[in-house]
């Protein structure tokens, strides 16, 4: 079952690839009749419902209604224009329906399924393998934009902090942070003429070639707007994340760096300054909880996105280690994390008082449980 | 005074309906017809102006209903009160000392009574002129009281003419412009003169009188706010004519909406079968959108032989009902919520949850535990989208039950009430198969039934009538208060 998982990922791991079809050729999918006469919309969520149902696919109703809605052009079943929900569907549009749903039935995520999902409100795509961003990770959003807002209101002056998001994925957090920060422009045309000319950077293996660059660009933009710098180790995500910052129209503002935080090297020689805030919501599943996980999570979603080690804690710990060379001083670390791990991360930290970081507050989800770490450093 | 009163009462066109039963024929001439034809008469008839108004006043008054002059008298007085209030207050602040507190107060009610102290001076001056223009011509009454004269009395006046002799009538201007040493030109334009200075008056007064009645009545302390406006489907024994009847309303204020362009968000839509609506939410927002759909609440009756659905068999008028009611959105500030007041039902995961699970369900559910009031949302795709909705339509019901209490704690015996009383009422029929509509609450009906369902002009001008028996509710409930706590 593994291995097959396996070959489907590599399959599917090519970049911009929507659910290949190539996967059909591992399973036992047989072909559905089609349906005779004309269907309206109600009448096809209910009959796919049904074949889901039999087949012991979760969410049986939810993803045929988004399936359904996302053939017809809405976003959920529920806001589809009431005219459409009795009207006869086109071949065309029950032969999408089709496909879409034969992918549900190899346990395909949705959201894969549709190539786009919402993150606070924003419309992002999505591709296999990159990590769907959970619904849990909006409230780790929503902190963080009540604690910037806190700040700037203390100081007196609008925060335009420099941020880093460790694992951006499909860059939900900087992305849904960049378009809620207040932004400040600068008067005149000529900075814009500026702007439009410099090409938007994207990724560099070669530390120095990107350490010469940013050096050059970066005084340019000191005082403009929030800033923030979305890091990952895999090229599928970094791709994503610039389509997504392209289609949001925040790619000036945004810089996207493929860099394996875990690699020593990377952090030896840093071009940018100290960071204002560092974000993260890291790989934090234990180990041996991976095997658990549904079908959908196993089978298409990378494993090294979600695979943190023994106790769960290894990427977090790399990333409060890095904190005396990458944060400001009273800078900030938001996490989200397994609902175990607050008590792990205080005893670690205490464990190491050579970082000067403090765990300040834990919030929970809309669930109850603990997910949230705010930490700051406090020292020299 | 009173004449005076005459013609504020019939110059006033809001006050046309209280008037109508009690204008006499001859005086149709004077409502039906706008200023200028009546400039018109006058230069082609070439009658005295003060011959034809005195001639009208006088009959007119003595046909007026006693219960519209007392009603109109209490309006005088309370305005005299006001003005005196006004004055006194005055000069309080300015000489006697008073501590912080009253003079807060006072400085406030100065401040209210200001605008309509200054129209009322306004309409006081601007009748003196017209009494003096008056008291002018009729110091030549002699002359009033020949019928056949043709020449105006102003012209008359303006000259300084001596009081003709009565016992020697002239008969033609001529005549009199003879003895004046005037000729036809000068006349004519003198007349002229006099018309057109009457006439500016009249127009100035008709818009003081637009004024004082505007800042008179109240207003409302929610007309401004945008609006969330749900409908439901009634119930009846059989068939679906309620919820096809629901969709038809539903899509008339969407195009009402339009018409008047606000925004039109959909928060809710849930179709019954053969494609009628059970019930549906949507939020309004642009300018005074409360202001024109408060009197939209309440039961809405259709009568009709239905053409398509269930019902749609055997070919009877079935009698159908659907409710609207409209929620007024409160800002933040105004509806206080408490977390702790507060459930969030969203999908609960087992386990770990976060990165564990992968699910799409982004439905929330909100429970207001004091109250007991739940709101669902399943509109988008983001959970804290969601919540966000439900939240806003949260707070707005929880404002419609602040107002409701506010309402009962009123008391008011209006007809058009915005509240409990209102919600159980039918307020309108739609009655297909005699093709009109009714409003029950000003026994106001509207032909072409298909042409209101667009939810264009037809719409428009019923709304503007029932905001205009609001405003002459109201005041009439200003004074009655007024003359009650005078007594």
């Amino acid at each position: 079952m593994e291995l097959w998982g396996r070959m489907l990922w590599a399959l599917l791991s090519g970049p911009g690839r929507r659910g290949s079809t190539r996967g059909w050729a591992f399973s036992s999918w047989q072909p559905q009749p089609p349906l005779a006469g004309l269907s309206s919309a109600i009448e096809l969520v209910s009959h796919w419902t049904g074949v889901f149902e039999k087949r012991g696919i979760p969410e049986a109703r939810e993803s045929s209604e988004y399936i359904v809605a996302h053939v017809l052009g809405a976003k959920t079943f529920q806001s589809l224009r009431p005219a459409l929900w009795t009207q006869p569907l086109t071949s065309q549009q029950l032969q999408c329906i089709r496909e879409l749903s034969s992918r549900r039935l190899q346990r395909m995520p949705v959201q894969y399924i549709l190539g786009e999902w919402d993150f606070q409100g924003l419309s992002l795509r999505m591709v296999p393998p990159v990590f769907i961003p959970r619904p849990e990770t909006e409230e780790l959003v929503e902190w963080v934009l009540e604690e910037v807002a806190q700040r700037s209101h203390a100081v007196g002056s609008p925060g335009s902090p420099l941020i880093l998001e460790v694992g951006c994925g499909s860059g939900a957090i900087s992305l849904s942070l960049l378009s809620q920060l207040p932004q400040e422009r600068l008067r005149g045309s000529s900075w814009m003429r500026e702007d439009r000319a410099a090409p938007s950077p994207l990724w560099f293996t070669d530390s120095n070639a990107y350490h010469i660059y940013l050096a050059r660009l970066w005084p340019r933009r000191k005082g403009c707007w929030s800033r923030v710098i979305a890091v990952d180790k895999r090229e599928a995500a970094i791709s994503l994340t610039h389509e997504n910052a392209q289609r949001l129209r925040l790619q000036d503002r945004i810089w996207i760096i493929h860099l394996d935080m875990t690699s020593e090297r990377s952090w030896t020689h840093l071009p940018w300054g100290p960071m204002d805030l560092i974000v993260s919501n890291p790989p934090y599943v234990f180990h041996q909880d991976m095997e658990q996980l549904a079908p959908e999570i196993r089978s298409y979603e990378d494993p090294a996105a979600l695979d943190g080690g023994e106790e769960g804690m290894d990427i977090i710990t790399h990333i409060l280690a890095l904190a005396p060379r990458l944060l400001k001083d009273s800078g900030s670390i938001f996490l989200e994390v397994d609902p175990r791990h607050p008590e792990l991360v205080s005893s670690w930290l205490q464990s190491r008082p050579d970082l000067y970081l403090n765990l300040v507050a834990v919030r929970r989800d809309f669930c109850g449980r603990p997910r949230f770490l705010h930490i700051r450093r406090s020292g020299p | 005074m009173n004449r005076h009163l005459c013609v504020w009462l019939f110059r006033h066109p809001s006050l046309n309906g209280y008037l109508q039963c009690h204008i006499q024929l001859h005086s149709h001439q004077f409502r039906q017809i706008h200023l200028d034809t009546r400039l018109q008469v006058f230069r082609q008839n070439r009658n005295c102006i003060l011959h034809l108004l005195s001639k009208n006043w006088s009959r007119r008054y003595c046909h007026q209903d006693t219960k519209m002059l007392w009603k109109h008298k209490a309006l005088q007085k309370y305005m005299e009160n006001l003005s005196k209030e006004y004055q006194t207050l005055e000069q309080c602040l300015q000489h006697i000392p008073v501590n912080e507190e009253n003079r807060r107060s006072l400085n406030r009610r100065h401040a209210e009574l200001a605008p309509l102290a200054a129209i009322y001076q306004e309409i006081q001056e601007t009748e003196q002129a017209i009494e003096e223009l008056e008291s002018m011509c009729k110091s030549r009454q002699s002359l009033a009281l020949w019928p056949r004269l043709e020449c105006s009395s102003v012209i008359i006046a303006h000259f300084n003419l001596e009081l003709l002799d009565s016992s020697n009538p002239p008969t033609s201007a001529s005549q009199v412009a003879g003895t004046t040493g005037l000729n036809k030109q000068d006349e004519k334009q003198l007349q002229e003169l006099a018309l057109e200075e009457r006439q500016t008056i009249d127009q100035k007064i008709n818009m003081l009188y637009n004024e004082l009645f505007q800042s008179l009545v109240p207003k409302e302390k929610y007309d401004k706010n945008d609006v969330i406006l749900e409908v439901t489907a009634g119930r009846t024994t059989g068939g679906d004519i309620c919820q096809q009847f629901t969709r038809e309303i539903f899509d008339m204020y969407q195009n009402y909406s339009c018409y008047k362009h606000w925004q039109f968000e959909l928060l809710n839509y849930t179709p019954a079968d053969y494609g009628g609506l059970h019930h549906a939410a949507a939020r309004i927002s642009g300018d005074g959108v409360y202001k024109h759909l408060k009197y939209e609440g309440g039961i809405h009756r259709v009568q009709r032989i239905p053409e398509v659905g269930l019902s749609s068999r055997m070919q009877r008028i079935h009698t159908g009902t659907m409710s609207v009611i409209v929620l007024p959105q409160p800002d933040e500030v105004d509806v206080k919520l408490d977390p702790k007041d507060l459930r969030i039902d969203t999908f609960r995961a087992k386990g770990a949850g976060g990165q564990h699970v992968n699910k799409t369900d982004s439905a929330v559910r909100l429970v207001h535990i004091p109250t007991g009031l739940v709101v669902e949302c399943q509109q988008e795709r983001s959970q804290i989208k969601n919540k966000e909705i439900a939240f806003r339509v949260l707070r707005a019901r929880l404002y419609q039950q602040i107002i409701e209490k506010d309402k009962r704690q009123q008391q008011s015996a209006r007809k058009l009430q915005v509240g409990t009383r209102a919600q159980s009422e039918r307020i309108r029929t739609y009655n297909f198969t005699q093709d009109r509509v009714s409003d029950h609450r000003i026994a106001y009906e509207v032909r072409d039934i298909k042409e209101f369902l667009c939810g264009g002009k037809g719409l428009d001008q019923l709304i503007q009538r029932l905001l205009q028996s609001a405003d002459e509710e109201a005041i009439a409930e200003l004074l009655d208060e007024h003359l009650k706590s005078a007594k």
